[in-house]
């Protein structure tokens, strides 16, 4: 009889860890992180993700938990998880940054066209729901406008409809391609971090190649190519190199 | 002594020249000491030549050897035979020499003077092969006869040749030398795979001491002295270090008279390679039972922690210096790890070491200074930090711990002055913040790769104003088609009012009309009701009780109204028509209350027709 009570107990565990909705979990992972029982919080996190679950703010608490157990790599990665889903969020930048002064490179990105700046600036304030709920309301006004010109009664009101029209048919273009960008930054699967502590990059994918430079942990990449178990490899100042597809954990 | 020689020497070979001895022929012959031969391999070449008496020729010139090595050379060598009273002789011209290249080589002629001829040696083909590489041994090379490797030779010797793992050995590669060196130069430093090695600073002017080697006196200098850390356990090897030297070789001393005179009494420079003998140190592991913060340190070490200031400021970094010194390993000592309060930020250590490199033992201390930033107020306490080696002395393993190291935080401002290295000023002001605290509001939550575009519900919401926008387009078409009937439809409601209102005057006219003849208070009643019901729809029309009105009033009203005259006109003498009937029963008969009663419908449905537009 105990050892049937211990046998369910054993077997009843993780399925409680199972069932329990992601709210909930997410909660007790918020108490543990305030505790300050830093593993355990990253436990009840993780296993949400591990669940199929997402959100942005699950991916920024657990960045600031590995941030705060010291593990800058994860803590990275899982910002700029959590960058995809709220891209808006202020805390989630600052956070970011302040991981960031951890890595041992310093990267200096290349300069971008202003006109880039300011699109990534403005689509970087609206995450993918936003940007959804923007482009259908601009769709709604548009379409209504469009009624009101076709079977307004007075030609006022007509003219009202054309010009709202237009605005929202401008509009529209717009968050859409904010809406597609976002769709596309969502899907994209060819940025990493490096999580190993030292990274050896090569000239080649081969191990007796000549080294082309070192990374640490925590540096962002580009996956560009991928031979057997190598990677190619571009670093924000444009390096290109190959290195171990084990080194790398794809955000 | 030397001029004795010398001079005995000059008389006998006049003596040698006079004798009759020209017999043989005079010849001059190429060889090579083997063929074929591995690349890289010391091959001797020679020239011979032949019954050219003692003198030899002069002037020789060598063949083109350019895709060879020339080690050392030329080596003269002389020796004579007499057999039955003839005397043959011979000088060989040496040379050590290595092939470059693969393949069949071909070595040329060399021509010799002798005696106003010049003698030209056949050519040969030397076929080279790849493989057999190393050099059999040195003595052989530049030193057929083995006589400079006898006197001249490079020796390793090890401090130790069975030490612990991290345990410092140090090896001397030296010069022994019974000759003059002229020259010396490193061709190949040795490797020492498996060894940490660190140089021992030699003087620059090599200082020769004496030894004594089985009873021979050497003149000793050292090259190369290196204190060496094995990383590794196992049996390790010191490679051979190679030293190319030009050594200046007496002439030997011939029990053959004619020999040691004709030769310099000086010797001659020969280029010689000395090697040293490769060396092999044994290992043993380090015992078990090593302490979890033990990283290889291996010698005798102290410890000691330094903190920049006792006070400081919460986000205002502050330095905490952990200096290790001793005897050992001293470059190889790892950061000892150090355990800070939850709210403080650490960032990797700048390490920085002081080796000093003189004497036997390599000592020094390795310095690990850790920036700090503590984030929030209140006494703070660094746990202490443990450093653990590997005593060589007592054979054991030793844990130094350092004090704990309080720390007061006051409140500080975050604008606070910092100073970090290799931060730009962006990062500086960064540094004097903390991450911010995690999102505890309450979230949803939903499904990997489930967003709000590819949901069910937003593909409905699409369709939403698509639908919408379909249903107005459908309505107000048939909304239009409707009001495009509006004549017929207005004509019918007209109708229909004008019946309603004369509903009584009809009455009474079917009534005459069944009752042939009629009567005449029937006839009053009908003109009376028919005045009645146009005065009275007028009034609702027109908003205006029927007492305050007058025929004059209502056409006034109608005009204004937009009703055309005509209209106004015919009510006008419909509603005289019926008053003056009343007044007159005698002029009433059937067809005249058909007649007004038409009129009165008419002027009804026209009216209701120009009032409603």
């Amino acid at each position: 009889m105990k050892q049937a009570i211990l046998l369910l107990l054993i077997l009843g565990l993780p399925s409680v860890l199972l069932a329990q909705s992601p709210e909930e979990l997410f909660a007790k992972g918020n108490e543990a992180y305030q505790q300050g029982n830093l593993p355990q919080a990253i436990e009840l996190y993780t296993s949400i993700v591990r669940n199929g679950y997402t959100n942005g703010d699950l991916y920024y608490n657990l960045g600031n938990a590995y941030y705060r157990s010291g593990n800058t790599a994860q803590a990275i990665l899982n910002y700029e998880r959590a960058l995809r889903l709220m891209p808006e969020d202020d805390d989630l930048r600052h956070n970011l940054q302040i991981a960031s002064l951890m890595v041992v490179d310093k990267i200096e990105a290349t300069p971008k066209l202003f006109l880039w700046e300011w699109w990534d600036a403005a689509r970087n304030s609206f995450s993918l729901d936003t940007a959804t709920w923007l482009a259908y309301g601009c769709f709604v006004a548009l379409i209504t406008a469009l009624a009101v010109v076709l079977i307004g009664r007075t030609g006022t009101l007509r003219l009202a409809g054309l010009w709202t029209a237009g605005v929202g048919f401008f509009l529209l273009i717009l968050f859409l391609l904010v809406f597609l960008s976002r769709v596309s930054d969502i899907r994209r699967t060819d940025e990493a971090v490096v999580t190993t502590a030292l990274a050896t990059i090569k000239n080649s994918p081969d191990d007796k190649s000549s080294d082309a430079f070192v990374l640490h942990a925590g540096v962002k990449v580009q996956m560009t190519d991928r031979v057997e178990t190598w990677i190619k490899i571009r670093i924000a100042d444009g390096k290109v190199g190959w290195m171990e597809a084990g080194g790398l954990e794809m955000i | 002594m030397v001029n004795i020689f010398r001079r005995t020497g000059t008389f006998l070979f006049l003596a040698m020249a006079a004798m009759p001895s020209l017999a043989q022929d005079v010849g001059f012959q190429a060889s090579v000491d083997r063929n074929p031969v591995g690349i890289g391999e010391e091959i001797k070449l020679s020239f011979i030549l032949t019954n050219a008496g003692t003198g030899g020729g002069s002037n020789l010139k060598l063949p083109d050897l350019s895709k060879f090595r020339v080690l050392s050379g030329p080596n003269q060598s002389t020796s004579m035979q007499f057999i039955n009273g003839s005397m043959s002789s011979s000088v060989t011209y040496s040379y050590v020499v290595q092939a470059k290249e693969t393949g069949k080589l071909a070595i040329g002629s060399a021509t010799i003077d002798v005696g106003g001829k010049t003698l030209r040696s056949a050519p040969l083909t030397l076929e080279v092969v790849k493989g057999a590489a190393q050099p059999k041994s040195q003595a052989a090379s530049a030193d057929p006869s083995g006589q400079i490797g006898e006197n001249v030779f490079l020796r390793a010797t090890v401090s130790k040749t069975h030490v612990i793992q991290g345990e410092q050995l140090n090896v001397t590669f030296k010069l022994y030398t019974r000759l003059s060196v002229m020259n010396y130069a490193v061709e190949k430093t040795p490797t020492m795979t498996g060894f940490w090695g660190e140089e021992v600073e030699t003087p620059k002017d090599i200082q020769l001491t004496n030894e004594t080697i089985n009873g021979k006196q050497f003149r000793v200098g050292v090259i190369k002295r290196m204190a060496l850390f094995p990383t590794q356990s196992g049996t390790l090897e010191i490679s051979p270090m190679v030293v190319q030297t030009q050594v200046q070789v007496p002439a030997p001393r011939s029990a053959d008279p004619f020999d040691a005179f004709f030769r310099d009494p000086f010797g001659r420079t020969t280029n010689y390679a000395a090697k040293s003998e490769p060396v092999k140190i044994v290992v043993d592991p380090l015992p078990s039972g090593a302490p979890p913060d033990f990283k290889g340190a291996v010698g005798e070490f102290a410890m000691g922690t330094t903190l920049d200031k006792k006070t400081t400021r919460s986000n205002e970094p502050v330095s905490l210096k952990v200096t290790v010194s001793g005897t050992g390993n001293v470059k190889l000592l790892e950061a000892p790890a150090i355990e800070l309060p939850a709210d403080f930020e650490q960032y990797s250590p700048k390490v920085s070491d002081n080796i000093n490199r003189q004497g036997d033992r390599i000592s020094g201390s390795k310095t690990f200074e850790y920036l700090l930033i503590p984030r929030y107020p209140g006494m703070k306490a660094v746990k202490p930090i443990t450093f653990s080696y590997f005593d060589l002395g007592k054979r054991e393993y030793v844990r130094l711990r350092s004090p704990e190291i309080e720390l007061n935080v006051e409140q500080g401002n975050a604008q606070a002055p910092t100073v970090a290295n290799g931060l730009s000023r962006e990062d500086v002001r960064l540094l004097t913040q903390d991450i911010r605290f995690i999102k505890v509001r309450p979230t949803t939550f939903s499904r990997q790769g489930d967003y709000l575009y590819n949901s069910g519900v937003f593909v409905f919401l699409l369709f939403l104003p698509i639908a919408g926008f379909a249903g107005a387009l459908v309505y107000t078409r048939s909304r239009r088609a409707a009001l495009s009937d509006i004549a017929g439809y207005r004509n019918r409601r007209a109708s229909r009012i004008a019946r309603k209102r004369l509903k009584t005057a009809e009455k009474l006219l079917h009534e005459t009309s069944s009752k042939a003849g009629g009567s005449v208070p029937a006839g009053v009643r009908f003109f009376s009701e028919v005045a009645g019901a146009l005065w009275q729809y007028l009034g609702d029309k027109l908003a205006i009780p029927q007492a305050e009105f007058s025929v004059d009033g209502a056409t006034k009203a109608l005009s204004s109204k937009g009703v055309p005259p005509a209209l106004v006109q015919a009510l006008r003498a419909q509603l005289e028509n019926c008053d003056m009937v009343r007044f007159a029963p005698t002029s009433i008969d059937r067809p005249a209350m058909q007649r007004s009663y038409d009129e009165a419908r008419r002027i009804i449905v026209e009216l209701e027709r120009t009032l409603n537009i």
